[in-house]
């Protein structure tokens, strides 16, 4: 299919040149972009398919990339300079929740699923359970070491006594490069985003057996990191890029636009891979919904202080990072009141706290916010414990 | 003393020239790797320095490695303040990695010769692309005079002057003015046959 129409609009306002990688959760700023949404909201947007977050990283602290659809553990540890050279970032919206599969050896996979059935036990206390046999760690992949994915494994082997070092071997493996390392054996499984956990699937590599839903019911995934110092010489370019995403999170969130938004995402220049395997991970577009990403209902844009605390306490209780203090690295990172004044024009309705008790609530629940409230997802964790953060005006 | 490199470049070609320049200046030890488990190449090799091509995924999994000498790979640059040589190095797409903290002059001379060396071949890589894009634009004004000719009867001038004016008139560059058009005039002719 040629395209005859172009929605290009004539190139204005300010350069924004944004990274992303190869995963479904990067539909918004894709559809923004082939929408035209960023023209219309006064930002010369530029996307750039980044092979590897360290390319983003590096991109952002040398002035390559102005922003980028980034894991927000990864964000934290730019601002710190804890990789290389530090890089002052704000992020001013999120961008997707969920996503994420733990993707098992079909062998393993079995395995487990077959102990948990038997046994009456948990996904991971089943793995926890076939462990004990081995002698040898479980050599298990994530995507990178300041990724949600490293936080949400970590997180849901804990709650069946599994520990990282002892019980399993964690390696960085790129998504790209997973199917292969499972097929030969050098890694038992994986946890990385949509959609290669189905690749891994539909290679006959490997089975899922759980979902950021299984370990955190409304995990934030990605998010909309910008260099602090484009956000101030840029308040009006900010504000039209937080707009436009927010545009594009509920397009893609609609559940019958998903194959539009399968097939777009598709493309060579975009990820690449077979459009169905993205499909079975965009709202409305699984045959069995186990493992979506959603990017705006339950107020899914919105950069919650206590999502950046959560990061930070899990990046602390694994020794990712130092002596720091969380509250003010929050509070400087994610900015709620970026978010307020960006989106006051669309009329939606925006969260009246910045942040939120996480875990708290186990069944759909209503959010206060104006001018009408907002209803929520569930968002308890696997092992119920509530994660509460102090209430704190929220910032306008 | 030589320092170890390991090399990991997927463009066989980059990495050969690369590894012969190295070698000839008698200060460096190249070893290739592609396309297997870093750990372990990083593990056999011991190398001081890891030179990689950004286009690859594998950084993610290189920076995670653990070696015996530092605790983890050192990206390049960092804590030094010479962003003007590593905004070079990103710019030609090539990274590196100090791994047993090697002085920054030692590497220079070394990093100096792959920057270069990644800046030419994507000179090459440019010029191709714009030679392609070029051929494709001579192809397509082709074939638009050709619909043109043919559908609306006008001499070869008559229309390359149509298609001109066409473009002036939509402040549009040619090339996408007749790219639209061919397209325009190919649909539109297989709705006719549907």
């Amino acid at each position: 299919m040629s395209e005859v129409v172009s929605l290009k609009q004539p190139r204005s306002g300010p350069r924004l040149r944004i990274g992303f990688l190869r995963l479904t959760d990067s539909a918004p700023a894709i559809v923004a972009q082939e929408f035209g949404y960023f023209a219309e909201e006064g930002v010369d947007a530029d996307l750039f398919e980044e092979p590897s977050w360290a390319n983003i990283a590096d991109k952002l602290a040398y002035g390559f990339l102005d922003a980028a659809v980034i894991v927000p553990p990864l964000a934290f540890a730019i601002e710190l300079g804890l990789r290389g050279v530090s890089q002052k970032l704000v992020i001013p919206c999120n961008v997707s929740m969920g996503g994420n599969t733990i993707t098992l050896s079909r062998a393993l996979a079995r395995q487990v699923c077959d102990s948990a059935h038997d046994n009456g036990l948990s996904t991971a206390q089943a793995l926890a359970a076939c462990l004990k046999t081995r002698d040898q760690p479980l050599p298990l992949g994530v995507v990178h070491a300041y990724s949600t994915h490293n936080l949400l494994l970590r997180y849901w082997l804990a709650t069946a006594g599994l520990e990282a070092g002892r019980d399993v071997r964690l390696s960085v493996v790129p998504p790209a490069r997973a199917v292969e390392a499972l097929q030969s054996g050098a890694i038992a499984g994986f946890c990385a985003g949509a959609p290669w956990g189905e690749i891994a699937v539909r290679a006959g590599a490997g089975l899922n057996v759980a979902a950021s839903d299984d370990i955190w019911r409304a995990a934030p995934e990605k998010a909309f990191a910008v260099r602090a110092s484009w956000a101030e010489e840029n308040p009006e370019g900010v504000k039209g890029a937080v707009r436009a995403l927010v545009r594009a999170a509920q397009f893609c969130d609609a559940p019958e636009n998903a194959s539009y938004t399968g097939s777009l995402l598709s493309r060579q220049k975009y990820l690449g891979v077979d459009s169905h395997a993205i499909l079975s991970s965009l709202p409305g577009g699984a045959i069995a919904p186990d493992n979506q990403s959603w990017f705006w209902r339950g107020a899914a844009t919105f950069p919650w202080r206590s999502h950046a605390l959560w990061f930070l306490r899990q990046m602390t209780r694994w020794d990712l990072i130092g002596a720091v203090d969380r509250d003010a690295l929050a509070a400087r990172v994610y900015r709620p009141d970026l978010y307020r004044a960006a989106v006051a024009p669309l009329g939606i309705s925006v969260p009246l706290a910045d942040g939120k008790n996480e875990g708290a609530h186990s069944m759909p629940w209503r959010l206060e916010a104006a001018p009408s409230p907002i209803a929520m997802e569930p968002d308890s964790f696997c092992d119920g414990a509530v994660f509460e953060v102090s209430p704190a005006p929220a910032s306008f | 003393m030589a320092l170890t490199i390991l090399l990991i470049d997927t463009d066989a070609e980059r990495a050969r020239a690369l590894e012969e320049k190295l070698s000839q200046s008698g200060f460096a030890r190249v070893v290739r790797a592609v396309d297997t488990d870093l750990a372990a190449a990083v593990e056999a090799a011991r190398p001081d320095l890891v030179i990689i091509d950004m286009a690859l995924p594998d950084r993610d999994a290189l920076e995670d490695i653990r070696t015996v000498s530092a605790a983890s790979p050192v990206v390049m640059f960092a804590g030094t303040d010479d962003p003007a040589f590593a905004q070079e190095a990103i710019a030609a797409g090539v990274c590196s990695y100090n791994l047993s903290g090697v002085a920054l002059q030692d590497v220079r001379p070394i990093l100096a010769s792959a920057i270069a060396l990644f800046q030419r071949y994507r000179h090459v890589e440019i010029e191709l692309a714009a030679a392609k894009a070029l051929l494709n634009e001579r192809r397509l004004i082709e074939r638009a005079k050709a619909l043109l000719m043919k559908n609306r009867k006008m001499s070869e001038p008559e229309a390359y002057r149509w298609l001109q004016k066409k473009a002036m008139n939509e402040s549009r560059k040619l090339a996408e003015v007749v790219a639209d058009f061919v397209a325009g005039e190919e649909n539109a002719q297989r709705e006719t046959k549907a």
